[in-house]
């Protein structure tokens, strides 16, 4: 099925002008966060003389409520640089949630079995999501939109229409301890609390985007958005790669499910609802175009940063919802249009 | 490639058929429609007796008050062996109820029970039931007009009142002065929102030094509830008092303060709805998490006796029933829990 990568060399010149042409974009993402972290300081409430915005323990939960969205949006932007979307994230991150709180609480399958089912969970949709588009040849909106009506309704029929609810001990019909140990406890880290999900945060963007600039795989999967037909005709197997990403995107909903599962306490049908939005605002402020072929994990890391920012600083002022709502309206076209200034 | 696609249409239609899952929760009343509970049409009959079919349309079973709604209602029916109730869910679409009570009527129901997602785009199918000679019963949400026998349902602004007089009542006992309130609000824009806003608001004017420091909506979502609790939070760490319009949002803030190693002790955590279900409000009184939280009663079991009221004894019922509320608290909660009927 792989080729193999002799037979595939990316033109040299049209490299160069990729690479630039992403370091511009970064760049500006950077700047768009700084922008926004200045703005977010100077209207910060102040307390004892102090900038709350600026309190660790306010930066560490920004990163804590950003990892969720943030690892989905990493899925999100290798399933759009070749092209496609998945609008399954958000129904399946509940299905996954109703898994996990099941088979801690109503299995007793362990902390173990229980990460490897959610995660194989995930993994073995988002692949169906890309047998779907890839072998039947339907689009991927359509693919994933019908993806995203299955999950939901598997997951209400599974919870039976409630919440699954954990507490965590040792007693009976309790979920391990361990589990919320691992993915929403804390760790010291230079003196300070450090949620741990920012670590599956920053190890999923890390890999991600070292597999993207550094692999045959990551080569494949912009070439695929940048021109389907031409990387076939280079001999790049076009259905497995676009079926990797979906699969790809498939594990991280799973792995932001057990963080969402661990963080609230419990396993619902109606979680993620809306995440998809969410996740495509995140790649779209990080510079990732929709049309595929360009774009960057790290510009998503961003994203999904810059909207956590909004997100508490509107609520550290208490603005009331309807004008954050407006406000993330206005900076995802603004963000668009300037990378589209080049 | 043919051979391939022919190849995970097959696989695709395999799963499809494989769909009922075995041990996927319970059946009885989760499947979208024509469910049936009680004894069924052709053999169900007591002795001697009539059968009567209830069409019961609910506005959106993706909330767990309304699945309890009809859980409650469908376990009340059981009792009754001459009652058929069929279920349609709208899920929070108005056409698709519309068309819900339409296929109702095909199925010649003898009552309609319905809990409309609005008012105004449900009139007119439910007077249209109504000139048919066919009671309705509307659950919760109303309708507008005269055109149905009666509406049972409770009064948000007076449990928020409560919860607020409650608030105020603990604040002085507690020497809390001031007193900082955290909000955690429904919906914007939606009723149940403003009238519990509305009444807490009315309920604490008892006690001046109350004082609602922050209010921030968060769609009735435990998930969305987290993230704003916890800025909230970091704006305002001496808060005394969280009140979440409803119980997942009170739990989420007790994440949040948890996290923000805020002494759980020191802060009254105030929800509504009190569902009689492991994931419900009454449950997390009981196990300490919640202070006190209010009954947003359902009115499922309500509105069975009605039916049989109207249908059985041919009784004309008053045009509103208006359910009582029930304060859950650490005294009470364990009792509440097995009345209510929570498994």
């Amino acid at each position: 099925m792989t080729p193999s990568p002799t037979t595939n060399p990316p033109p040299a010149f049209g490299e160069r002008l990729r690479r630039w042409g992403q370091r511009a974009l970064l760049l500006q993402s950077f700047f768009g966060l700084i922008g926004v972290l200045a703005l977010s300081i100077m209207f910060s409430p102040i307390r004892d003389d102090r900038i709350v915005f600026l309190a660790p323990g306010n930066l560490l939960n920004i990163v804590r409520f950003a990892s969720e969205n943030g690892i989905i949006a990493v899925g999100m932007t290798l399933v759009i640089l070749t092209g496609g979307i998945d609008l399954s994230v958000g129904a399946l991150l509940a299905l996954c949630a109703v898994a996990a709180a099941a088979g801690l609480s109503k299995y007793h399958l362990g902390a173990f079995p229980t990460i490897l089912m959610v995660l194989g969970l995930g993994a073995a949709a988002g692949f169906l999501n890309g047998l779907i588009t890839t072998r039947l040849r339907i689009q991927s909106f359509i693919a994933t939109l019908a993806m995203l009506s299955v999950a939901r309704g598997a997951a209400s029929l599974w919870s039976g229409g409630y919440a699954i609810p954990l507490s965590f001990g040792s007693g009976a019909g309790m979920a391990p301890p361990l589990f919320k140990s691992l993915f929403a406890g804390e760790v010291s880290l230079f003196g300070l609390a450090a949620p741990t999900q920012l670590f599956y945060f920053a190890a999923v963007s890390l890999i991600a985007s070292v597999a993207l600039q550094r692999t045959h795989f990551g080569r494949r999967v912009y070439a695929v958005g940048s021109s389907e037909a031409a990387s076939r005709l280079s001999g790049v197997s076009v259905d497995w790669v676009k079926t990797a990403v979906f699969a790809l995107s498939g594990l991280l909903v799973g792995l932001a499910a057990l963080l969402h599962v661990a963080l609230v306490n419990q396993g619902s049908h109606i979680d993620g609802s809306g995440y998809e939005l969410n996740a495509i605002a995140a790649v779209v402020i990080g510079g990732t175009s929709l049309a595929g072929g360009s774009g960057t994990v790290l510009g998503t890391v961003i994203g999904a940063l810059i909207l956590s920012v909004l997100d508490n600083i509107l609520g550290l002022r208490n603005v009331q919802s309807e004008y954050q709502l407006i406000l993330k309206g206005f900076i995802i076209v603004l963000a668009v249009v300037l990378q589209r200034r080049r | 490639m043919i051979a391939m696609q022919r190849c995970t249409l097959t696989l695709f239609l395999a799963l499809l058929a494989a769909l009922p899952l075995p041990g996927c929760g319970p059946r009885e009343t989760t499947t979208t429609t024509s469910t049936t509970v009680g004894g069924s049409t052709d053999t169900g009959a007591p002795a001697g007796g009539k059968t009567y079919l209830i069409g019961m349309s609910q506005a959106n079973k993706g909330e767990p008050w309304r699945q309890a709604m009809n859980d409650q209602l469908a376990a009340a029916a059981k009792q009754h062996p001459e009652l058929n109730v069929v279920f349609a869910d709208a899920a929070q679409n108005n056409t698709k109820q519309v068309a819900d009570v339409e296929n109702f009527l095909q199925q010649k129901i003898d009552l309609l029970i319905i809990s409309p997602n609005e008012a105004a785009p449900l009139t007119d199918v439910v007077a249209k039931v109504h000139q048919q000679g066919i009671p309705v019963i509307v659950l919760d949400r109303k309708v507008n007009g005269e055109a149905y026998t009666m509406w049972i349902g409770a009064n948000n602004r007076e449990i928020g009142q409560k919860a607020g007089e409650y608030v105020a009542a603990w604040a002085e006992k507690n020497g809390r002065k001031p007193c900082n309130v955290l909000e955690l609000r429904g919906l914007e824009g939606s009723t149940p929102a403003k009238e519990r806003g509305d009444g807490f608001r009315a309920g604490i004017a008892k006690n001046a030094s109350v004082k609602i420091a922050a209010s921030q909506n968060a769609d009735w979502l435990r998930e969305k509830a987290v993230p704003v609790s916890q800025s909230m939070l970091t704006a305002h760490p001496k808060a005394d008092v969280v009140y979440g319009h409803n119980d997942p949002m009170a739990e989420a803030a007790i994440i949040s303060a948890q996290n923000a190693s805020v002494d759980l002790d020191r802060v009254l955590f105030v929800g509504i709805d009190a569902l009689p279900t492991p994931d419900g409000g009454i449950k997390s009184v009981m196990d300490g998490r919640l202070d006190v939280t209010y009954v947003y009663p359902t009115g499922g079991a309500e509105a069975v006796e009605w039916a049989l009221k109207i249908l059985k004894d041919g009784v004309k019922p008053p045009r509103e029933v208006v359910l009582k509320t029930q304060e859950v608290t650490s005294a009470n909660a364990a009792d509440l829990y097995t009345k209510y009927g929570g498994k």
